[in-house]
């Protein structure tokens, strides 16, 4: 059953294509992430599912309701958190949530049930008279995911939700749209953390407005079917990639932290010993050099040079 | 010294890149000055008369045109016998009170005055009796009514005169002469004022929200982590500001020579030094604001309390400041637009030296310095 | 509907989370009022006068003190030749010289007519008018006296036209009680138009506006739930400027009050929506109020008739001003304390202020949609 079914979807601002006929489906209760860099177009999509943003052209379907024709409807049923996860600062916790509570239309009664579960959730009891301004960016993030859900959305859009905040913040947030994803709710999260993409059920990878790639962390990896990835650990890891690139086995290279990935041509994943034996010729003591299996960092690499 | 300019320099960009703002600071002052200096006039002309002629002689009729004849009336109703007094305030009565009546006249405004000749007064000029005529005047607008009431005066004088035998000549009488503006032109009172008004209230609104905008977005912080000190950062950035201003200003004081005739009788130097420290006075009161609060809503409104209202009423633009109670005259030492005007007019229009109005020179001096060292006081004392 | 009360309710809270914005909305208005108060006056009071007196006779002397003893004058200094009063009149440090002719006192003596020379800066032409004339009524007042004392029965002229002066609706000429009205319209468009411009653009730019827009919250409600505050802060401030001009000031109030909240609510509509409006056309606070102040405020406060009357401006710009809505409040509220006429009189500025603000605010809320694009 599809919670989200996107057709075309295209958006322009002036002369500029912002996003260009994305067509991809999410499922019910799935986490579904949307990977790209900065200024790929993770953010209009959004604002276009959420009834934000006028699409230029396309479709799309939220929870049932056609986007375009009543984007009124969709915000009863979705809830979203935007990159600055807007909160009134002047206001403290329990104020915010009673504000967003009201706007959606909690009585009272469900109203203090959702506050529980949110404070709860965010582990803020305690804090409930601290002014939003005041609070650390974890609980902040927290807080703000809260007050997203207070109405208990079936379909929840996550722009962004872990910028500037710490690593403890971000697994312990994760932990919590895994909750949310295993109640049933349907969660669309946008990100350009890979280790966070990792997390997803499935994933779009988003370059240039354009879909670029789309499955499940596995099957997007299938792109290096037939590619071997080596890692080589070297004293000069800059020198060892220039070697490298110039080696007609060798794709393209690039540097992991301080080793360097190489991507084989099809069929030369026998190639190792052979190219460690020329690097070691050259003068590049090499202290390691195995074949990985590809991380969602190399396919993303790939799949960006694919598309440009 | 280099740390200010960095300041400045960045200041500069942020404001070169919203060319909204920039566009609006350089060239609405101009055009304001335009549309103001061509709309706005104490003249009074075509005064809407209204005339209640119960004589019908010769010499009323006469009376009529000489008012007419003036330039200064337009007759615009004759009004009916019979209206309610003003005494008669009633609804009904109002109601009952047609359009034409003297209380209906005045109730819209239709008329700024009423003249009523009695009956009788043809025969009573003839036979060299005294008598009377009424002036009723349209009192909402004191400003007006006084001058109209001097226009109606003269004229009724004037009238009377031509029947009375030769008056003896008075003992005393008085030549009047107007130095600096001998036509009483009242765009040359104008101009300058509006061009005081107009460059406090550009500067003051520039730099009111300059520092409170840094502040509420944060950006403010690594200013402070900098080795610089609140001094260089407050004089930094008032250097784009008063650039923008003084180019804006001048822009006004060439419109006004070109367009209005606005003379140039005094030294250009003193001008410039003048509107100068005029100036880095309004930025530095814009600043100080902007190192107070908190909001950019509260800079903004504090900026409106201390410049909007204060300059035009308080500067000695519109209201003459000597006639003003004794504590007022004292907070108007406060308001730098007043200083400026002094000088303002003494150089544009009475080409007066710097021994006329060097104490108002000093008192911006004072009025800049204060402002602007209270500034860098209150910014050093957040971030210590 | 309820949705509009949480609204009002976060707004109120937030304001009173600044209260320094709400003392400055509130006391701004008061003190202003004080200033202007007591600023506003059509008296020429204390002159500044230089008298060169190449005479220096008593009869000169008698002269000077009773431009002295006038409360119209104050003697800025004395000086012998009509050479010196430059620096004076220069500088600013007097409006008016007197000058006294060498022989004044032996001329009168004999009782020959004279005439006296006085110069009047004409940089201040509003005042040099009046203040000229005070000179001039001075000085036959004290001719006329110096006759009197010589000829007691002389002085009377037969016939003449007596002109006989009735001033309406004011008759103190008070000049106060035609701007306090005034500034109680100026106030309300300065306080509420930036209030609610800046705002709505403040949520604009903390991304909170974007939040509300995902919200069921109707684009009504929004407008509504954001505006009404500021009307009420508008409101408080028509009481507080009502009671300092009509108890303190002791403005006339001959009108009905109720009908006077009724068309400030009126008005208020115009000015509120302004600042909606402003806010869907600005991205940043500092654009909002340049915005608000120079393309509206700035105009409005001078060619509304606030202290130049529109009668004398030319006649393009006397059309141009009936689209400013401040001009029929101005009416309003002046007809309402001075002459105390009521809808019967005010029909026409009535309509027009409500036309007006009902197209400001559908323009406002036509711009501000909850989906762009």
């Amino acid at each position: 059953m599809n919670s989200i079914t996107v057709t075309d979807l295209t958006k322009r601002f002036g002369d500029f294509l912002a996003v260009d006929a994305l067509t991809f489906s999410v499922r019910e209760g799935e986490i579904f992430g949307f990977l790209g860099s900065n200024g790929a177009g993770k953010s209009t999509t959004i604002r276009m599912l959420c009834g934000l943003l006028k699409p230029t052209s396309g479709s799309a379907t939220v929870g049932g309701i056609d986007v375009g024709r009543d984007p009124e409807g969709v915000k009863r049923r979705i809830g979203y958190m935007s990159q600055r996860f807007s909160l009134y600062e002047g206001l403290t916790v329990n104020q915010n949530i009673t504000f967003f509570g009201g706007l959606y239309g909690l009585d009272r009664a469900r109203l203090d049930a959702r506050r529980h579960f949110v404070l709860e959730m965010a582990g803020l009891h305690g804090r409930e008279k601290m002014l939003a301004a005041d609070l650390a960016g974890g609980w902040r993030q927290r807080l703000a995911l809260g007050c997203a859900i207070l109405h208990e959305p079936s379909i929840v859009f996550l722009d962004e939700p872990t910028g500037g905040v710490d690593p403890l913040s971000r697994r312990e947030f994760w932990r919590l749209i895994d909750e949310l994803s295993a109640s049933g709710t349907t969660v669309l999260v946008t990100t350009h953390y890979l280790d966070e993409a990792e997390h997803c059920h499935r994933l779009a990878i988003i370059h240039a407005g354009q879909l670029a790639a789309l499955g499940t962390t596995d099957e997007l990896k299938q792109v290096f079917a037939g590619r071997a990835i080596i890692e080589v650990q070297a004293a000069n890891p800059v020198e060892a990639m220039r070697l490298l690139d110039g080696m007609p086995e060798v794709e393209k290279t690039s540097i992991f932290g301080i080793a360097v990935h190489a991507v084989l041509k099809a069929h030369q994943a026998d190639a190792t010993p052979t190219l460690k034996g020329r690097l070691e010729a050259a003068g590049v003591s090499v202290t390691g050099m195995a074949p990985v299996r590809p991380s969602l960092e190399d396919v993303f690499l790939d799949v960006v040079e694919q598309a440009g | 010294m280099r740390k200010m300019l960095a300041v400045a320099r960045k200041e500069f960009r942020q404001i070169a890149r919203d060319t909204r703002t920039l566009m609006i600071l350089l060239f609405v002052p101009a055009f304001f000055l335009l549309l103001f200096g061509y709309a706005l006039s104490f003249d009074i002309r075509n005064v809407h008369l209204a005339v209640e002629d119960r004589d019908h002689s010769a010499e009323s009729r006469s009376l009529v045109s000489a008012f007419v004849n003036s330039g200064y009336f337009d007759l615009v109703a004759t009004v009916d016998a019979g209206g309610a007094a003003p005494g008669q305030r009633t609804l009904i009565s109002r109601l009952r009170a047609g359009a034409q009546t003297a209380v209906g006249l005045m109730d819209r405004n239709d008329v700024r005055a009423i003249l009523v000749i009695p009956p009788g007064l043809g025969r009573a000029v003839q036979t060299s009796r005294p008598t009377s005529v009424q002036v009723l005047l349209n009192g909402d607008n004191a400003n007006t009514a006084t001058t109209v009431m001097g226009y109606a005066l003269t004229i009724i004088r004037s009238e009377s005169a031509r029947y009375q035998p030769a008056a003896a000549v008075p003992l005393l009488s008085v030549e009047p002469r107007v130095w600096y503006n001998p036509e009483l032109r009242s765009t040359l009172f104008l101009v300058p004022g509006l061009i005081a008004y107009i460059a406090m209230i550009t500067a003051v609104i520039s730099t009111a929200l300059s520092v409170v905008r840094e502040k509420e977005r944060g950006t403010i912080e690594q200013v402070r982590m900098a080795p610089l000190n609140a001094g260089s950062f407050i004089v930094g950035k008032t250097i784009p500001y008063f650039l923008v201003s003084l180019a804006s200003a001048l822009v006004i004081i060439a419109a006004a020579m070109t367009l209005f005739g606005m003379p140039m009788r005094g030294s250009w130097a003193l001008l410039l030094v003048a509107l100068s420290l005029f100036l880095v006075g309004a930025l530095g009161l814009g600043l100080l604001i902007s190192s107070v609060a908190d909001t950019q809503q509260v800079a903004f409104q504090a900026a409106m309390l201390a410049s909007f209202l204060p300059t035009l009423m308080l500067s000695g633009f519109i209201f003459p400041i000597s006639s003003m109670p004794r504590f007022l005259q004292i907070v108007t030492y406060a308001v730098p637009a007043r200083y400026f005007l002094i000088a303002l007019r003494g150089v544009v229009l009475k080409g007066s030296g710097i021994e006329a109005f060097g104490s108002e020179l000093v008192a911006l001096a004072v009025f800049a310095a204060a402002v602007l060292a209270l500034a860098s006081a209150r910014l050093r004392r957040q971030w210590a | 509907m309820r949705r509009v009360g949480f609204l009002i309710w976060k707004e109120l809270l937030e304001l009173k989370g600044d209260p320094r914005l709400f003392g400055i909305v509130v006391l701004a208005p008061i003190i202003q009022l004080f200033m202007l108060g007591y600023a506003a006056t059509t008296d020429i009071r204390d002159v500044p006068i230089v008298v060169a007196d190449a005479d220096r006779s008593a009869a000169s002397r008698e002269l000077v003190a009773r431009f002295a003893a006038s409360s119209n004058f104050t003697i800025a200094g004395v000086v012998t030749s009509s050479d010196e009063i430059d620096p004076y009149l220069g500088g600013g440090r007097a409006w008016m010289a007197l000058t006294i002719p060498a022989g004044y006192g032996e001329t009168l003596g004999r009782g020959e007519p004279q005439t006296l020379q006085v110069v009047a800066d004409g940089s201040d032409a509003n005042s040099t008018n009046v203040a000229l004339g005070y000179a001039t009524s001075l000085i036959a007042g004290y001719a006329q006296d110096l006759v009197a004392q010589r000829s007691p029965q002389g002085a009377a002229l037969p016939g003449g036209i007596e002109p006989r002066v009735r001033i309406w609706f004011n008759p103190r000429l008070e000049s106060r009680d035609f701007m306090l009205p005034g500034v109680l319209a100026l106030l309300l468009l300065v306080i509420t138009t930036n209030l609610s411009s800046m705002g709505i653009v403040r949520e604009k730019e903390r991304g909170t506006l974007e939040q509300l827009n995902v919200t069921p919250l109707g684009r009504w409600e929004l407008v509504v739930g954001k505006l009404l505050p500021y009307a009420l802060i508008g409101m408080i401030d028509v009481c507080l400027v009502v009671a300092v001009a009509v108890f303190w000031f002791d403005v006339p109030m001959r009108g009905s009050v109720a009908l006077l909240f009724a068309l400030c609510a009126v008005y208020l509509m115009s000015t509120l929506g302004l600042g909606l409006f402003v806010s869907t056309i600005s991205s940043t606070q500092q654009q909002a109020m340049m915005t608000t102040t120079f393309f509206f405020l700035t105009p409005m406060i001078y060619l509304s008739g606030f202290i130049f009357p529109i009668e004398n401006m030319p006649a393009v710009i006397q059309w141009f001003t009936y689209l400013i809505p401040l001009r029929y409040f101005l009416v309003i509220l002046r007809s309402i304390f001075l002459k105390g006429v009521g809808l019967e009189v005010l029909w026409p500025q009535a309509l027009a202020l409500t036309a007006w603000g009902l197209a400001v605010l559908t323009l406002a809320i036509a711009r501000s949609r909850k989906r762009s694009g």
